[in-house]
């Protein structure tokens, strides 16, 4: 592949050029890009194909992006577009089982019941809004009806297991030598994508395409119970997952970034396989897709390969609808402070613009020098003030909309509330002061380094090739750079101030939740002998049930008075009880009244 | 002929082939109809790439000239092993402070500052048996990247400042130790497989970070981060061989062995632990529950070991094609990640573990199926297909290990460090092949102990003991519902909370 210089590396080049003994002939070379040579066809039916040919290597990486994403669902379906993801890899009419004819019947006697199941759960939601129950999908809140229903559901399952070929599809990639089979689901679209040996590219044609056109919708239901258990790892028992859902929630007014990818738990439990039809037959249309392949191939192959195994799936109906609904502009700043069991933690975010924006390239660079190791968040805040581990910027560019964020997080005594103050006075440096031609060039210098970088790894090609396609131009992967390194000193300030404004801002202040911080007393602890330490494990546990602050003053008294007369083999441990016995005092005292400790 | 057609209303008219997507012309009913050209591979040979640089380290060269980018990476046979017990984490905070504490002529800010209008990626980590350090550099700019890379390498400042703000975002990030049931179920079962004594699984706590000094990195450098200690150097990139031997024998003579180096014991001492199976849990107030089940294995040098990655590959580790994952996640629904592994130990032996989170009332039930299909693979034979999908899976995709010029060369070194001959690979698909249905069967008896597991969950006790309302499985099935309540602890001393 020819690759030239990108501008910025001009000034990098001059320094460097001194004291180069490797390569002394190609610093003469003139400027421009690194860039990947992408060879695009598209086929009558609309779906649109990029090759990227790499003969070095001894596969072929390739995957294809739907053009649907979370933002394209509405409420009472959200997490759809997620499921559905999971659905693309249960089999189609020839893969997966052994009797269609059976299968598909069976999936209908499946459907008529979850259909009755779900008239149950309405019924359900009714009784909950009358405060008749306390969860209407709990699950021992089952009515007899649902649980004879299930049964008979079950009954249907257990028929259905004896005619599956249980997960055909990945086996026949897994079998091929195939690797690293997957996909991925955001709010603007989903990704799928596999690495075959280069000699099996063909596999991966009959696969896909038969994928896209034949897909069943078997094991619907106990693949919503995994989506389920996905939300619960990731989301419901993580230390912030609930807390930062709330905040999307929240920083959204009226765009649908506002709900997770992964769906409302509620929506979750009712979604049907009709809806899934639906949303298949909508946006699973070649016209709303775009395949990549990276890799050891011989192009004229590989689009008679396409032609011959995607160009039979007719095109789709209608277009497929776009996102609608424009943020609307905040006017107030947004607030939200939760106590969790984690790491105290600051993030002011602030909307700004989407993808190929003409201000986002700006909105990029002003991350950048604010970001990393020797960025100013870092050098201020982390090195200079000591107040932060980590602390940082940067901005976000999805498909129809896009926000820029500041977080940090605090050290030692620090408070998230001092972060966000140090924030706002960078944030006034960078639109006060001027930005000095050396740092902006560290910054471009570093833009040029990584446009090498990122046309290492195939795979890393392959996802950025879809994401930026996803997002409404694959083209950005190649001219982004000379967009990034055109950006002034100017034009970074002029963003800062436009977009920055305290109106426009949501900020997010963590702290951590009481009796989940590090227990100052078992440092001390450590240094009681072992036989002792439960006994005194249960007296501390007994010190902070206390509620009656003069009897611990009593205490207190007694100790002090008795303390010097103490074997000394005793003093570590009675020097801890007195500690124990201060804090819980000092807690009692801080405590608000019992009326007013509500958040 | 998409579900276009397909509603409740229309399925009588689904029984009927003839609406089934008919194959457009050429194309195969069925994937196995396809017929592929062959592929030739053969894995590469060491020789061609080795070279020796003037203080006698062995250096692999891979030319690649796709790109104007350079990776050189220098492995050390240092590590943790090599810290005094009392001062737990020297080793890493010396690899960290050599990258963020200055070096040469340049202070902390200068040296970063540097780096980064290079645009250059230097690293240095010492981690539990070995130490590197590397660099990502330009073409353009790789002799003032290599002044950096050798200025941290011969010459680190440890500044006093730096080490300060490492031990401070260390001690924050210990903070968060209990925070994600992951990092806690993590911690235990490193100690109930390892115990909690051995260098590779004694706790860092925040005595032990206060106790490290600014002296104690200069030592532990100046003693054990020495030209002698070298394994190998692996060089691959936008380089001529020539050239860059020359230039690093350029750069080493100024690094000389001083013939003060001290033996080290290699290889670093195996943990003296005997692991006592059953149930054990630690609370956590989710709705969750981690789950972690197994016991010590053996290592690679066991000629069983290609068995064993078959036998896992059909049990655990095969993705949606092994077992334990079909049943735990596609049949049941019961969790998201469910899957073994079968870790070979390098030098004492590995780790087996079958692992999921499940909802507090079905972790019983998932670690019953689980078990069961441990149970399963020892008592009856794998089918010839399950073998063929999994050696398939293996033999088919080892070429791609080989893809690139970074990968080879690092292969090559990483042989160096642990002592493998390169013929290993050479002959590793073929061994793989060789691998029966009876060995499998005789690998899964020989080195799975149904019986004798650790069991580990993190969790909400009071909703996982009892089990699932519909009574397929609670925790009073295992080990006669003996359980060990290990004590929920303080995140900076590890020490048991009141």
């Amino acid at each position: 592949m020819p690759w030239k210089y990108p501008k910025g590396l001009s000034l990098l080049l001059a320094l460097a050029s001194a004291v180069l003994v490797l390569a002394p002939a190609q610093a003469q070379t003139p400027e421009v890009t690194a860039k990947v040579a992408v060879e695009k066809f598209e086929l009558d039916n609309g779906m649109k194909f990029l090759l990227v040919k790499k003969p070095e290597l001894s596969t072929v990486t390739a995957g294809w992006v739907a053009h649907v994403g979370s933002s394209n669902e509405r409420p009472g379906i959200t997490g759809l577009t997620h499921l559905f993801e999971h659905m693309m890899f249960k089999g189609t009419k020839t893969i997966g089982t052994k009797n269609i004819t059976r299968d598909l019947q069976i999936i209908d006697e499946q459907e008529k019941l979850q259909e009755q199941i779900r008239e149950i759960y309405e019924e359900q939601r009714a009784r909950w809004r009358r405060g008749e129950i306390a969860d209407p999908f709990a699950p021992a809140g089952r009515t007899p009806e649902q649980l004879e229903l299930e049964k008979k559901f079950q009954a249907l399952v257990d028929e259905q297991r004896s005619l599956m070929i249980k997960d055909e599809f990945s086996k026949q990639y897994t079998q091929a030598g195939g690797t690293g089979l997957n996909a991925f689901t955001n709010q603007d679209m989903t990704v799928y994508f596999i690495s075959v040996p280069a000699n099996k590219v063909e596999l991966w044609f009959w696969l896909e395409a038969d994928r896209l056109a034949n897909l069943v919708l078997r094991e619907f239901y106990s693949e919503r119970d995994v989506v389920t258990e996905e939300r619960r790892l990731r989301t419901e028992s993580t230390p912030t997952g609930r807390q930062d859902e709330q905040f999307e929630a929240m920083f959204w007014n009226s765009h649908p970034y506002k709900w997770p990818v992964i769906g409302w738990p509620s929506d979750l439990k009712v979604i049907s396989k009709a809806q899934a039809e639906d949303y298949y037959n909508t946006f699973y249309s070649p016209n709303n897709v775009t395949a990549v392949l990276v890799g050891n191939f011989d192009p004229a192959q590989v689009k008679s390969l396409a032609q011959k195994y995607f160009g039979s799936i007719p095109r789709g109906r209608k277009a497929p609808p776009p996102v609608v609904t424009l943020e609307l502009p905040q006017v107030a700043e947004k607030r939200l402070k939760a106590e969790c069991d984690c790491q105290p933690e600051v993030e002011v975010r602030y909307h700004t613009v989407g993808f190929g924006h003409k201000d986002s390239f700006a909105m990029d660079l002003l991350g950048a020098l604010l970001s990393g190791r020797t960025g100013r968040l870092t050098k201020s805040l982390v090195n200079e003030k000591k107040i932060a581990t980590h602390a940082g910027a940067g901005a976000e560019a999805q498909k129809w909309a896009g926000y820029f964020s500041f977080d940090a997080e605090p050290k030692g005594d620090a408070t998230p509330e001092q972060l966000e103050q140090a924030w706002y006075g960078e944030l006034k440096k960078v639109i006060d002061e001027p930005i000095p031609a050396e740092e902006l060039q560290k910054i471009k210098n570093q833009i040029a380094g990584a446009a090498y970088r990122k046309l290492v790894s195939p795979f890393g090609l392959l996802v950025q090739l879809l994401i930026s396609d996803g997002l409404g131009d694959w083209e950005a992967v190649n001219t982004d750079t000379a967009r990034l390194l055109a950006v002034t000193a100017d034009d970074i300030k002029r963003v800062a101030k436009t977009y920055l404004t305290p109106e426009n801002r949501a900020v997010k202040v963590f702290t951590r939740r009481a009796g989940t911080a590090a227990d100052p007393l078992a440092q001390d602890l450590a240094g009681i002998p072992d036989e002792m330490r439960p006994m005194i494990q249960a007296q501390l546990t007994k010190i902070k049930g206390l509620t009656d602050q003069a009897k611990i003053e009593q205490s207190l008294a007694q100790i002090a008075a008795g303390k010097g007369q103490a074997p000394a083999d005793q003093k570590p441990v009675i020097e801890l009880m007195e500690k124990a016995l201060k804090a819980r005092l000092a807690e009692l005292k801080a405590a608000p009244p019992a009326q007013g400790g509500q958040h | 002929m998409k579900l276009r057609y397909l509603s409740v209303l229309a399925a009588a008219v689904l029984a009927f082939p003839a609406l089934a997507a008919a194959p457009a012309p050429g194309i195969p009913p069925r994937p196995e109809q396809l017929v592929f050209p062959p592929f030739k591979f053969e894995v590469p040979k060491a020789d061609p790439f080795k070279f020796k640089l003037a203080n006698g380290a062995t250096a692999y060269v891979s030319e690649d000239h796709s790109l104007p980018l350079v990776n050189i990476s220098i492995t050390f046979k240092v590590g943790a092993f090599l810290e005094p017990v009392e001062k737990v984490g020297l080793a890493g905070f010396t690899g960290a402070l050599m990258r963020k504490g200055g070096a040469g002529a340049r202070t902390a800010e200068d040296f970063d500052e540097r780096a980064d209008f290079l645009a250059a990626a230097v690293y240095a980590g010492i981690g539990d048996t070995s130490a590197s350090v590397s660099l990502n550099a330009l073409t353009f700019s790789l002799n003032p990247s290599l002044d950096l890379l050798f200025d941290m390498l011969t010459a680190p400042r440890f500044q006093q400042d730096r080490l300060d703000i490492e031990k401070g975002s260390t001690i924050e990030g210990l903070k968060q130790r209990n925070d994600s049931p992951q990092s806690i179920a993590g911690r235990e079962w490193q100690w109930l497989l390892n115990g909690s004594k051995h260098f590779s699984s004694r706790p860092l706590t925040k005595t032990n970070v206060e106790k490290i000094s600014r002296e104690d990195l200069i030592t532990f450098h100046k003693r054990f981060l020495r030209p002698e200690n070298i394994v190998t150097l692996a060089i691959s990139g936008d380089v001529n061989t020539k050239e860059i031997l020359a230039e690093l024998n350029r750069r080493f003579a100024a690094w000389k062995p001083d013939g003060k180096a001290e033996p080290i014991a290699w290889p670093p001492p195996a943990p003296d632990f005997q692991i006592k199976p059953g149930v054990y849990h630690v609370e956590k107030d989710i709705n969750q529950g981690n789950v972690m089940i197994g016991h010590l294995t053996t290592t690679w040098k066991n000629p069983d070991h290609y068995a064993l990655v078959l036998m896992n590959h059909i049990l655990g580790s095969g993705g949606f094609t092994s077992r334990i994952t079909k049943k735990i996640r596609s049949d049941e629904g019961l969790a998201y990640s469910a899957g073994s592994s079968f870790g070979l130990g390098t030098w004492w032996p590995g780790v087996f573990r079958a692992g999921f989170q499940t909802k507090s009332a079905t972790v019983a039930f998932g670690a019953k199926l689980a078990l069961a299909e441990i149970r399963r693979i020892q008592e009856q034979p794998v089918t010839d297909d399950e073998l063929q999908v999994a050696k398939n899976a293996m033999i088919e995709s080892f070429p791609r290990a080989w893809e690139s010029k970074a990968a080879i060369v690092g292969t090559f070194a990483a042989d160096d460090l642990v002592g493998r001959s390169h013929s290993y690979w050479e002959e590793y698909q073929k061994n793989l092949a060789k691998v029966t249905v009876a060995d499998i069967q005789r690998v899964a008896k020989q080195y799975l102990k149904p019986d004798q597991v650790v069991f580990l969950v993190v969790g909400k006790w009071s909703e996982i003991e009892p089990g699932d309302p519909e009574k397929r499985a609670n925790m009073k099935e295992f080990f006669g519902g003996q359980v060990t309540h290990l004590p929920v602890r303080d995140p900076l001393s590890l020490e048991p909370l009141p």
